[in-house]
């Protein structure tokens, strides 16, 4: 009667915790002490002046207060930034996406040789290393400022991404495909033509639109350092205190944001 | 005619897959090349085409040595060889008439192949290739969009496109079902005699060998070891080449009896 069925064998009582994420306890509560302590030191030795926060936030209250109703009195200026900083965004994805299809065949390891390789990743990581606030103040001192500045930084920075990414789809295609073009006596354009570029049409094709996208976001940025569009109008606004304005240009940004959202969300839904 | 001998591919240090095989093929005959997986029955193929390098031997088509061709020579030489897949190997994101075009990517110019502008006699063949095999009607369709016997004929014309010399076929009815595949059977047997053209099919199912090929060629661990009509074709070789074990699709209910009373 006590023996019967395996139930009888089960013992009751035994514990079970989750293991935990860093094993060691030493290191574990280690780590922690670690980052209380840095926590504590960094707050104790910056230079937080308290009694100019408290003087500043009335006066971050006069710039919002300022700032509304928002002013679209100079709408002629407010256009006129916007339609620098979309033509830089547009010719900079443009440019930067025609240019990133080759480098991303370069920098994929199934389709190029070794030393191309190299080199396409090279290309990449030089031009991702930047911010493209930093790229934007080297082109405004290499060649003036204005919209030209703002396209140059703009194509890096399309390529760093779009070539990045490219080239990792590049190197999950799947390969029979490029094996069947190779069969028919294809040769290496043809290849990429017929066995390769179709495989990764949607995800340039989305990229491509999302780039447009990020490049709008950041035409409007580096337009404050010198590379021309609605972040120099931004800029200028501010340091004449037109809040009102500098408020309808942010959200102006905002709404050309959304949109831009919205129909590259949409193109990418079409194409798949 | 298709000449090989003495082949041996070797991949890094490890044993070769093929060692020292010889095989003749003429005229249009339908040949099945059979054998466990790991047999070296794709890397056979592959070498014909020079998908796969050969380590050493000798490819004869027609006379013309294949082995060591390089550049445009070889690109040249692969146009008069049509070869199909088990995966089909369509491009999925083009129309079937691309696809079937791209049969002649060898012949045509980077621009033409650009601006799909192929020339007339190539879409005249396309259409009368496509209608024989009866898949005219799905010419602007995506390849994707096609079944999988639709998409192997596709893959076949796209082939025969290549007005090939000889056609290879890896597995081509192995991600079909029974009835489809008999179908891709019968028509790379009809095709081979309609156009005079030698095949050469690997095939796991021996059923399927024994009923639509002039002759079986059996391979083990990189050599043949078995090359003679279906009809000679029987138990011995069968167990020589799987090792003892029956493969599934032969003949069900004669293995069944002895192998169930073993098991049981």
């Amino acid at each position: 009667m006590t023996t019967r069925g395996t139930a009888s064998g089960i013992t009751s009582g035994r514990v079970w915790k989750k293991p935990p994420f860093i094993a060691n306890p030493w290191v574990r509560y280690g780590l922690i002490a670690l980052t209380l302590t840095y926590l504590f030191w960094a707050f104790s030795t910056l230079p937080f002046d308290w009694e100019r926060i408290s003087e500043g936030l009335p006066r971050a209250a006069k710039i919002f207060g300022g700032a509304f109703p928002p002013s679209f009195e100079r709408a002629e200026l407010l256009w006129k930034g916007f339609k620098e900083s979309f033509q830089i965004a547009f010719l900079a994805t443009l440019l930067g996406v025609f240019l990133s299809i080759p480098i991303a065949v370069m920098a994929a390891k199934n389709v190029a040789p070794k030393p191309i390789y190299l080199l396409g990743r090279a290309i990449i990581i030089i031009s991702r290393s930047f911010h493209p606030v930093i790229v934007a103040i080297l082109f405004v001192a290499a060649v003036g400022f204005g919209p030209v500045a703002g396209i140059l930084t703009l194509t890096l920075y399309s390529i760093g991404f779009v070539a990045k990414l490219l080239a990792e789809e590049i190197e999950e295609i799947d390969w029979g495909q490029v094996e069947a073009m190779r069969s028919v006596g294809a040769g290496y354009l043809k290849m990429l033509i017929y066995g390769v570029f179709p495989q990764i049409m949607p995800r340039q094709i989305g990229l491509s639109m999302y780039q447009l996208d990020s490049n709008l976001r950041a035409s409007a940025v580096v337009g404050i350092v010198g590379a021309g569009g609605i972040g120099g109008t931004l800029m200028n606004a501010f340091g004449r205190y037109d809040y009102d304005f500098a408020f309808a240009i942010l959200l102006m940004i905002i709404g050309i944001i959304l949109i831009s959202e919205g129909v590259s969300g949409w193109v990418r839904k079409k194409v798949w | 005619m298709l000449e090989i001998s003495n082949l041996v591919k070797r991949y890094g240090h490890n044993e070769p897959v093929l060692k020292g095989l010889d095989l003749k093929v003429d005229g249009s005959s339908v040949v099945s090349i059979v054998g466990a997986s790991g047999a070296g029955k794709s890397t056979l193929l592959r070498c014909i085409n020079r998908l796969v390098e050969p380590t050493s031997g000798s490819i004869k088509l027609n006379g013309h040595e294949l082995v060591n061709l390089r550049g445009s020579d070889l690109r040249h030489s692969r146009r008069r060889i049509g070869m199909v897949f088990q995966g089909f190997n369509l491009i999925d994101r083009l129309t079937v008439m691309e696809n079937v075009l791209s049969g002649r990517l060898g012949y045509v110019s980077l621009f033409q192949a650009l601006t799909r502008r192929f020339p007339q006699a190539d879409i005249d063949r396309a259409f009368h290739l496509m209608e024989r095999v009866g898949i005219a009607h799905y010419a602007n369709k995506r390849a994707d969009q096609l079944s999988g016997g639709e998409r192997q004929r596709v893959a076949v014309v796209r082939a025969l496109m290549q007005e090939p010399e000889i056609l290879l076929a890896d597995e081509p009815t192995a991600s079909l079902d029974p009835k489809t595949s008999q179908q891709i059977m019968s028509l790379l047997q009809t095709l081979a005699s309609e156009m005079s053209l030698p095949v050469l099919i690997n095939i796991h199912n021996v059923t399927q060998a024994r009923m639509y090929t002039d002759r079986i060629v059996g391979m083990r661990h990189g050599q043949m070891i078995f090359d003679g009509a279906p009809k000679d074709f029987n138990q011995d070789a069968l167990d020589s080449i799987y090792g003892g074990i029956e493969s599934p699709e032969e003949d069900a209910a004669e293995a069944n009896g002895p192998a169930q009373e073993a098991t049981a």
